[in-house]
């Protein structure tokens, strides 16, 4: 169980980590064809990180129709902030419990902004996964979110000293 | 349980905190509150009527809704110019425009924002005679104007 839930932490930590990353950063410069090759003929350059504008991902969040739009810019702002945090927390094992269940109260936001989405019939990105691109929400990210809400419940639970 | 909730609580205020740091430093930062929505004016728009027209007469027609929409269904003889991936879809339409041309954007939806963002994008870069067809993919396809399918010709 102890392996199972290092495991669980490391995906669900990376998750939170990288998708928060993705809208802080653009997303095209991060991603593992950029990682230099050691001992590769042509000498790649190191990636550089581009700040990426939370513009796009306010939008996003304005798409869910649940937050007034004076609002947006400051979600958009913290909200992946506290993602990579949390994220990066769960991962190297400090604060544990708390991480976790801040991980699943997002998640708890999330599942509850996806499924009024859904029953709504809203046409709209769920910006789940950075911030260009990203699909339609609808019943897989409801799942994703379900299933992801579980685990990090499940481990604020574990570690519950 | 105390505890827990409450370095919960500090973790998310200390995020936040790096959030609005990283704002203040950043060359793309955005206000915090956000403004409120500017109303294009109406010539920014093109009714549908004369969308027609303009269409039959041959006014180069551009869809900014996402590749796989465009693949689904789109305006017949429109191209597709996704609004956010602009960068990557970009260079082969302009290579068929210049900036003194007509041009008509839209996607779907009374609340599509889209085409709007594709023809400030294209403003930008010179374009002036971007003209918006709203709820464009609706009110063609309601009227029963000519669409096909399928990628990119």
């Amino acid at each position: 169980v102890k392996k199972f839930n290092f495991l669980l932490r490391l995906i669900i930590g990376g998750w939170f980590l990288y998708f928060g990353l993705l809208k802080i950063v653009e997303p095209s410069t991060i991603g593992p064809w950029q990682v230099p090759v050691i001992g590769q003929i042509d000498p790649v350059p190191v990636p550089t990180l581009h700040w990426d504008t939370p513009d796009n991902f306010a939008k996003n969040i304005g798409n869910f129709r649940m937050v007034p739009r004076a609002a947006l810019n400051l979600m958009a702002i913290t909200l992946p902030w506290i993602e990579v945090l949390a994220g990066f927390m769960l991962i190297v094992g400090f604060w544990k419990r708390p991480s976790a269940l801040l991980i699943a109260a997002m998640l708890a936001v999330f599942l509850v902004a996806i499924g009024q989405a859904v029953y709504r019939h809203l046409d709209i990105r769920c910006g789940c996964e950075g911030t260009t691109g990203g699909r339609k929400v609808g019943t897989v990210a409801l799942v994703e979110d379900g299933l992801g809400f579980l685990a990090a419940l499940w481990l604020s639970f574990w570690y519950k000293k | 349980m105390g505890g827990s909730v409450q370095r919960a609580f500090l973790i998310a205020v200390v995020g936040a905190t790096l959030g609005l740091v990283a704002n203040a430093v950043s060359p793309k930062r955005v206000p915090y509150i956000t403004p409120p929505v500017v109303e294009l004016p109406a010539t920014d728009f093109i009714p549908l009527d004369e969308a027609k027209k303009a269409w039959e007469s041959g006014v180069f027609f551009l869809d900014a809704r996402s590749p796989a929409d465009y693949e689904a269904g789109h305006i017949a003889n429109a191209f597709s110019l996704p609004a956010e991936e602009f960068q990557e879809h970009y260079g082969p339409i302009a290579a068929m425009i210049t900036t003194d041309m007509n041009i008509v954007a839209y996607c779907n939806g009374l609340e599509c924002d889209l085409s709007k963002d594709l023809k400030k994008q294209l403003n930008e870069l010179g374009y002036a005679k971007v003209r918006i067809l709203q709820n464009g993919w609706t009110v063609w396809t309601n009227a029963a104007y000519a669409t096909s399918k399928g990628k990119q010709p």
